[in-house]
């Protein structure tokens, strides 16, 4: 615990690290949304599981990539002073930790992706399951890294 | 002194020094012990554990 020496607290803002993982999380929700609406559209169309195909992840990726650079631009512009700013000890920590714990996340999805595959031998549903593994990891790791920064690294 | 002053000082974000001070973070010895310098005084008169 700190004993105060007439610190003077200033108003809360935003460290950039929270600012980034916020731009992150919604990039990846809207990639993820605008993903899994394709599939599902697809899939209505075709009467059956729709595969995956390279068009469609393009278009997330380019959906990701535009949103995450315009979104980092903007906090940059907005706050160029913090975003000059090296992570610190307690960042480093969170993002180690957060980092971490959405490994567990990855890891069961593609554990759950390899028994859905010995059940139903369906390479489509497999990579689906996959990919959602891998966007939810990444979801994750970023609201913990928020909820860190925020209350307590644990 | 300020949270942004004392955080240039000793290498940390004005926020981990916020975190510091609402005991959300402890922080490593090593800026434990530049808090300390920055005051002048030792580091168990700038830390205290309590029960």
């Amino acid at each position: 615990m700190l004993r105060i020496f007439n610190i003077v607290s200033e108003e809360f803002t935003m460290p950039f690290q929270e600012k980034s993982a916020w731009v992150m999380s919604i990039a990846l929700f809207a990639g993820a949304a605008f993903y899994f609406k394709a599939v599902v559209e697809a899939s209505a169309a075709l009467g059956y599981l729709a595969p995956p195909n390279v068009p469609t992840l393009v278009s997330y990726a380019v959906i990701l990539i535009v949103i995450a650079v315009v979104g980092h631009i903007v906090i940059t512009v907005l706050a160029p002073d913090d975003a000059n700013e090296a992570t610190d000890e307690r960042e480093r920590r969170a993002n180690d930790r957060a980092g971490h714990l959405s490994g567990y996340v990855l890891g069961i999805g593609v554990l759950l992706a390899l028994g859905v595959y010995l059940f139903t031998y369906d390479g489509n549903v497999m990579f689906y399951v996959l990919f959602g593994s891998l966007m939810l990891s990444q979801l994750v790791e970023y609201g913990l890294l928020v909820l860190l920064l925020r209350t307590r690294i644990f | 002194m300020t949270q942004s002053e004392l955080g240039k000082a000793i290498g940390v974000t004005r926020q981990t020094i916020a975190a510091i001070e609402q005991d959300r973070y402890s922080p490593s010895l090593e800026s434990a012990f530049r808090i300390a310098r920055v005051f002048g005084v030792g580091l168990e008169d700038v830390f205290y554990w309590a029960d």
